[in-house]
C-alpha cells in the first residue's frame, strides 16, 4: 500500500507549546487553530527536542495530560490529540478513565497518543508494558464486556476493576512518535501493527521536501508491511506527521506568503504517500495563520484529487470489529460524514447505544447524525440496507421502538441544542436529541418550563411527536400543543418546514404521528412562565382500592388546573395496596399548595408524605442513563373518568398481581382545549392515561382485553400490544384516515414504520 | 477555644459524576458565580461512574477564571507523587495560581489494587504518603538546580529533574483522622481537610485539632502553619433546628462563626452538590459569617499572612 493515499479523512493541525516559561501558550495557540478552522490541536509528551524538556522529565515543560485537559475545555469543535503521552507514573487503569473522562467533558473530541515509559533501562521491557498498558485500556473501555477486568501482567496488575465508561466517541489509540533507536522504533512499530489505530511517524529531519517524501514512504512501507505480518488492512491505521515549522518553509519570514511547492509537497504526502494528518509544530501565531492559508489549499487539493480518482475517504474498521458485523447492511458505504460517530457491535462504544430504557436490542449499526444534512444522509443510506431502521431521541420510550435487532437505528442524541430564539414571545428552538431534563434547567433562568413527562431522562424527539402527558399537562395542555413549527426530515431525503403556515397538513400529523411520517430535527415551542412549585409525594393505604381510585379520579378533575397528580400502584404488600401519589402544584405559595393538596389528603388514610417547594428543574432532573434487556409488556388506554366499574376492574389487576406498576396519569385540563381533529393525538377528552406494566404479555393482555370497553383509545408511547387492532386505539377513525393519507403522500414507501406504522395495510409492528 | 485567625474560605464539595458531564462542570461555575473561594472534586479513581478527577480538575480550570480549585482529597496510591507534582505545578500555572493540592492516603484498598495501585496497611500508608509529600516538595524546589534523589519504600525518585514550579505556594491539604495521620498533617501538612461527616463529635474536631498542634510543635512548626478546613454537609431550611446546619441562612451563620472561632476552621467546603445551597452559602452566608468573625476577633483579624498558611518547607 505504501506510495497510495490511504483515504483517511484529511486532518490539518497544530503542535501546541508546552513551556513552563509561557504557560498560557497553548490555550492561546488552540484558539486561534480552533478560529482559522483547523481539525486538531496536540500536546507532544515527547522529549524529541534533543532529550532536553519533556513532562515526564519535567524541567521547563507542563505536563501534557494536564495541559491536554485544559485546552479542551477552552475550546469548543477542535480535536485534541496527545502525541507519546509516557506512560511512567501513569497506572494504565487510571489513565483510560481519564481518557473516557475527557472525551465525554469534550463531546468525543479526544485522540490519546501513547508511548513507552522510560522506567528501566530496558527498551523491550518498557515497550511490553505499553502492549500490557495499551490491554488495559481497551478493556476498561470495553463496557460490553461481561465481569470486571482482570489483567495480570508483568507490569501492569488489574484485578478485578469495573469495566468503563467507554469514551464519548469511537476513538482511536495512536502509538508512535518517540526518538529512540531503531530498534526501538521497529518494536514500537510491530506493536503498533498489532493494536493501534494511528501512527505518529518518527520526527524527521528532512533536508528538503523530496528527501522527507523519501523518508515518510521508507517508514510506511515498513508499518505497512508490519501490518500485512499482523493480518491487518492497512488502511486500518492513520498515520500522522509532525511538520516542523522552521525547516518546511512555514515559519519565520517564508510564510507570509506560503509557495504553491509548499502545498504541492504536503498534497504529495496525503495522495502519494498515506499521511492523513499533518501537525505543524514550533509554530508562532503568524506561522499558523499562514499555515491556515496553506491547509485551505490542501485541502482542496486533495479533495479534487480524491474525487477524481474516486478514492473512498474513510477509516478501515479493525479485522474484529468487522468480523462482529450484521449481515445486510453495506459499512463500506456509510456516508463519509457519518463513519467518525458511527457505532457498530464490534466496538467498545456499543454497550451504551444498543438498547433502550426498557428493551434489550443488538442494531447492526447505530448511526449517529450531528445535524439535519447529517440526518438526511444517513437516512438515504439506511433506506439502501435491507434491514429494519430505527428512529432515537432520548431512548426512553417504553415500548423500546427506537432500538432493534440487526438494523440500524438512527441516533439524534448528539442533536441536542437548546436555544432561546425570543424572550419576548418565549419562543425556543430544541433539537430531538436535548433531555427534558436538559430542557427544564435551560429554561428556568428565564422562569420558563415546558410541559413534558414526569422524568428527565426521556428524550425530545419521541415525546414532542406523541404527546407529551406531564406535570403540568392540566395547566398547559401537551407538549405538542405548544409547537409552532418544526423542521422535518422526509422519507425522500427533502428538509421540510412544518407550521399552521407552511405545509399544515404534515403539522397537523408531526403532532401525534410524527414517527410516521418524518425526522424531526428541530422543535420550535412556545413555552410557559413557571415559577418554583409545589411538589408532593403522598403514600396512601388504598387497600379500599374500588373506592380509593373512584374518590382520587373526581378529585383530580374536581381540582384547579394548576394541579395535577400521577398515581402509582403495584401489588399488595402485606395485605395492603399502597398508592404513591406524585402531584405538582403550580405555585410556590404553601397555602395555595396546602390548599390544593388537602382535598387529596383527605381520601384515604396517608403512610407518607413529602412536601416541598422546588425548582421545575428538581421535578425532572436528568437521572443516570438506563438500559435493559429483554422485551417491555405494557398496555394503555384512555379514560375519560375513573367510574366505579373502571375502578373495579383496575382494583382487580391490581389485586392480582399481574403489574408491577400500574399508572394513571392526569392527562385532561387544557388538553380539552384543542378540538379532537386539530391534531393527530385525538384522546382529546380523557382525563386519565391509564398504564400497566406486566411481566407476562398473556396474563395482562387477557386482563387488559376484558377492560377494553372502560377505555377511548390508546396513548402511543405506552403500548406495546403488537397486534394490528391496536393502530385503531392509537389513531381513532378520522385521524387515522388522515394520517393515511400524509403517508401515501410522504411516505409511500412506508420508511418509517417502526412504530405503528399507519400503512395500508397495517404493517406488523415488531 | 481555638481559632488559628485565618482569613475564611468558603467552596464547593462536588461529585464528579461522569452521568452528566456538563452538570458538574456547571456547578463549578455556579460556584465561582456564587462569590466562592473554592471549587473541590472528590477523588475515586476505581469508581467507573465518577469522572477523573484531576482531568475534570484541568477542563474546569478553562471554564472559569476566579475560582480555587482542588481535588478534596487526591487519592495518592492511584496518582503517583511525580507526576502528580508535575501537573498540580502545570495546572497551576495554566491557571494563573488557582489550584491547592487536597490529598489522603488512600482508604479502599481492594479498590485500589484491583486498579493497579499497591495495597498497603494503614500505617505504611501514612509512611507513603511522608515520603509522597517530601517528592512532590522536592520536584517544585526549583530553587536548587541539582536533579532529585529520594530513595524511598514507596515512591523513591531517582534523578528526576526539578520543576515546572507552581506559579504559587501551592498548599498540601491533607485528609486525616487517625492520629498518625493527624500527626504527620501537624509536621508536614499545609492544611488538614476533613469532612464533619467522619468526625463523631466536635469533641473529635477539638481532639484533632489538638494533635495536629502538638505534632506542629513538635516539628518546630507554628500551629497556624496549618490551615484548618472542613467539608461540611447540611441543609437549608425555613424552621431552625437544634441540628448543625440544618435550618435557615441565619443559623448556618451563627454555627459556621462558632466552628471558626473555637474550633479553628478556617474553611467551609459545602457537601451535596445543591446548587441552591451553594448560591447562598456563597451570597448570603459567607459574608455574613465572615462580618461577625471579624467583628469578634477585633483587632486582630487576618493575624495569619498568606506565607504562614501555604508553601511550608519540608
Amino acid at each position: 500500500m505504501s506510495g497510495a493515499d490511504l483515504g483517511h479523512p484529511l486532518q490539518l493541525g497544530v503542535e501546541l507549546p508546552v513551556s513552563a516559561a509561557d504557560p498560557g501558550a497553548a490555550v492561546r495557540l488552540a484558539r486561534r487553530a480552533e478560529e482559522l478552522g483547523l481539525d486538531l490541536v496536540v500536546v507532544a509528551d515527547a522529549a524529541d527536542d534533543g532529550g532536553a524538556t519533556g513532562a515526564i522529565d519535567g524541567g521547563g515543560a507542563l505536563e501534557a495530560w494536564t495541559v491536554l485537559a485544559a485546552v479542551a475545555g477552552a475550546t469548543e469543535q477542535v480535536e485534541v490529540a496527545t502525541r507519546g503521552l509516557r506512560l511512567d507514573g501513569r497506572p494504565p487503569a487510571v489513565l483510560a478513565r481519564a481518557v473516557a473522562s475527557l472525551d465525554h467533558l469534550a463531546g468525543g473530541r479526544v485522540t490519546p497518543g501513547l508511548a513507552a515509559g522510560t522506567d528501566g533501562d530496558d527498551p523491550d521491557d518498557a515497550l511490553d508494558a505499553l502492549a500490557e498498558a495499551v490491554d488495559v485500556l481497551r478493556g476498561m473501555w470495553a463496557e460490553a464486556e461481561p465481569g470486571p477486568l482482570v489483567l495480570e501482567g508483568r507490569h501492569h496488575r488489574v484485578l478485578g476493576a469495573p469495566r468503563g465508561p467507554s469514551p464519548a466517541h469511537n476513538l482511536a489509540l495512536w502509538l508512535g512518535g518517540t526518538l529512540g533507536s531503531a530498534d526501538a522504533a521497529a518494536g514500537a512499530r510491530t506493536l503498533a501493527a498489532r493494536v493501534a489505530d494511528g501512527w505518529w511517524l518518527g520526527a524527521h529531519d528532512p533536508d528538503g521536501a523530496g528527501a522527507r517524501l523519501d523518508a515518510v514512504l521508507r517508514e510506511q512501507a515498513a508499518l505497512d508491511a508490519a501490518l500485512t505480518a499482523a493480518g491487518r488492512d492497512p488502511r486500518e491505521v492513520r498515520r500522522g506527521l509532525v511538520l516542523d515549522a522552521g525547516s518546511t518553509g512555514l515559519g519565520g519570514r517564508e510564510a507570509a506568503a506560503p509557495g504553491v511547492a509548499v502545498v504541492d509537497d504536503l498534497a504529495a504526502l496525503v495522495l502519494d504517500a498515506g499521511v492523513g494528518t499533518l501537525v505543524l509544530s514550533g509554530a508562532d501565531e503568524p506561522a499558523l495563520l499562514s499555515f491556515a492559508v496553506v491547509a485551505a489549499a490542501v485541502r482542496d487539493r486533495v479533495a479534487a484529487a480524491r474525487a477524481a480518482r474516486g478514492t473512498r475517504v474513510g477509516t478501515v474498521r479493525s479485522a474484529a470489529v468487522r468480523a462482529a458485523r450484521a449481515p445486510g447492511i453495506d459499512y463500506d458505504a456509510i456516508p463519509g460524514a457519518l463513519v467518525g460517530t458511527a457505532v457498530e457491535p464490534g466496538d467498545a462504544g456499543y454497550a451504551a447505544v444498543r438498547s433502550t430504557y426498557l428493551r434489550g436490542g443488538r442494531p447492526g449499526l447505530v448511526l449517529r447524525p450531528g445535524d439535519t444534512a447529517e440526518v438526511v444522509d444517513a437516512l438515504a443510506y439506511a433506506r439502501a440496507q435491507d434491514v429494519p431502521l430505527a428512529i432515537r431521541s432520548g431512548g426512553h420510550g417504553i415500548s423500546g421502538r427506537s432500538t432493534n435487532d440487526g438494523g440500524i437505528v438512527l441516533d439524534l442524541s448528539r442533536m441536542a441544542a437548546i436555544e432561546v430564539l425570543d424572550v419576548a414571545t418565549r419562543r425556543v428552538r430544541i433539537q430531538p436529541g436535548a433531555r427534558w431534563g436538559e430542557v427544564a434547567a435551560a429554561l428556568h433562568p428565564y422562569g420558563w418550563a415546558l410541559t413534558s413527562g414526569d422524568y428527565g431522562g426521556v428524550g425530545v424527539g419521541g415525546l414532542a411527536t406523541a404527546g407529551g402527558i406531564g406535570f403540568l399537562v392540566r395547566e398547559h395542555g401537551l407538549t405538542l400543543d405548544h409547537l409552532r413549527a418544526a423542521e422535518v426530515v422526509l422519507a425522500d431525503g427533502s428538509v421540510v418546514r412544518v407550521s399552521a403556515d407552511e405545509n399544515a397538513d404534515l403539522f397537523w400529523g408531526v403532532r401525534g404521528a410524527g414517527a410516521n411520517l418524518g425526522i424531526v430535527t428541530s422543535f420550535e415551542f412556545e413555552v410557559d412562565e413557571v415559577g418554583d412549585v409545589g411538589f408532593a409525594q403522598l403514600v396512601f393505604d388504598a387497600s379500599d382500592t374500588e373506592q380509593f381510585l373512584v374518590d382520587y379520579g373526581a378529585t383530580l378533575e374536581a381540582a384547579p388546573r394548576d394541579t395535577t397528580a400521577f398515581l402509582i400502584m403495584g401489588p399488595p404488600r402485606g395485605g395492603i395496596v399502597a398508592a404513591q401519589v406524585m402531584a405538582m402544584v403550580d405555585s410556590d405559595d404553601p397555602e395555595t399548595i396546602i390548599e390544593r393538596l388537602n382535598p387529596f389528603a383527605r381520601i384515604a388514610p396517608l403512610l407518607q408524605q413529602q412536601v416541598q417547594v422546588v425548582p421545575y428543574p428538581a421535578v425532572v432532573s436528568v437521572p443516570q442513563r438506563h438500559t435493559s434487556e429483554g422485551e417491555p409488556v405494557t398496555r394503555s388506554g384512555m379514560a375519560e373518568h375513573l367510574t366505579p366499574e373502571l375502578a373495579a376492574d383496575a382494583a382487580r389487576l391490581v389485586r392480582s398481581g399481574a403489574t408491577p406498576f400500574f399508572q394513571i396519569r392526569a392527562a385532561g385540563g387544557a388538553v380539552h382545549d384543542v378540538p379532537a381533529d386539530a391534531t393527530a393525538y385525538a384522546h382529546r377528552s380523557a382525563n386519565f392515561s391509564i398504564v400497566a406494566m406486566g411481566s407476562s404479555r398473556r396474563r395482562i393482555d387477557a386482563i387488559w382485553d376484558a377492560m377494553a370497553h372502560h377505555f377511548h383509545g390508546t396513548y402511543l408511547s405506552f403500548e406495546t400490544d403488537p397486534r394490528p387492532e391496536r393502530l385503531a386505539d392509537v389513531y381513532p377513525g378520522p385521524t387515522l384516515e388522515r394520517l393515511r393519507e400524509l403517508k401515501r403522500r410522504y411516505d409511500p414507501e412506508d420508511v418509517f414504520r417502526h412504530n405503528y406504522s399507519v400503512a395500508e395495510p397495517p404493517a406488523v409492528v415488531l | 477555644m481555638t481559632d488559628y485567625g485565618h482569613d475564611l474560605l468558603f467552596g464547593s464539595f462536588i461529585t464528579p459524576a461522569n452521568a452528566a458531564p456538563e452538570r458538574v462542570v456547571g456547578l463549578a461555575r455556579l460556584s465561582e458565580e456564587a462569590g466562592l473561594d473554592l471549587a473541590t472534586f472528590q477523588d475515586h479513581p476505581y469508581q467507573p461512574s465518577f469522572l477523573d478527577t484531576w482531568t475534570l480538575l484541568s477542563y474546569v480550570a478553562a471554564r472559569t477564571e476566579r475560582i480555587t480549585l482542588a481535588p478534596n482529597v487526591a487519592n495518592l496510591p492511584l496518582r503517583p507523587p511525580a507526576v502528580l507534582a508535575r501537573s498540580v505545578a502545570s495546572l497551576d500555572l495554566l491557571s494563573g495560581g488557582r489550584v491547592e493540592l487536597g490529598l489522603g492516603s488512600g482508604a479502599f484498598w481492594d479498590a485500589i489494587e484491583a486498579m493497579g495501585g499497591r495495597r498497603l496497611t494503614p500505617g505504611q500508608g501514612v509512611d507513603a504518603l511522608r515520603e509522597a509529600i517530601t517528592v512532590i516538595r522536592a520536584l517544585w524546589d526549583t530553587s536548587e538546580r541539582a536533579r532529585v534523589d529520594l530513595p524511598g519504600d514507596y515512591w523513591p525518585v531517582a534523578g528526576a529533574k526539578r520543576g515546572p514550579a507552581p506559579a504559587h505556594p501551592v498548599g498540601i491539604w491533607v485528609g486525616a483522622y487517625k492520629p498518625r495521620m493527624l500527626r504527620l498533617t501537624g509536621e508536614h501538612a499545609d492544611g488538614w481537610l476533613p469532612s464533619l461527616g467522619y468526625l463523631s463529635s466536635l469533641q473529635d474536631l477539638d481532639d484533632a485539632n489538638a494533635r495536629i498542634d502538638d505534632a506542629a510543635h513538635g516539628a518546630g512548626r507554628d500551629p497556624r502553619a496549618v490551615r484548618r478546613l472542613l467539608n461540611v454537609g447540611g441543609q437549608l431550611s425555613p424552621r431552625r433546628s437544634p441540628n448543625l446546619l440544618a435550618g435557615p441562612p441565619e443559623q448556618w451563620v451563627e454555627q459556621l462563626a462558632v466552628l471558626a472561632l473555637e474550633h479553628g476552621v478556617s474553611a467551609f467546603i459545602a457537601t451535596g452538590d445543591d446548587p441552591t445551597l451553594l448560591t447562598v452559602l456563597g451570597q448570603e452566608i459567607a459574608p455574613a459569617v465572615r462580618e461577625r468573625v471579624a467583628a469578634e476577633r477585633g483587632g486582630s483579624a487576618g493575624l495569619a499572612p498568606a506565607a504562614l498558611v501555604a508553601g511550608e518547607q519540608a
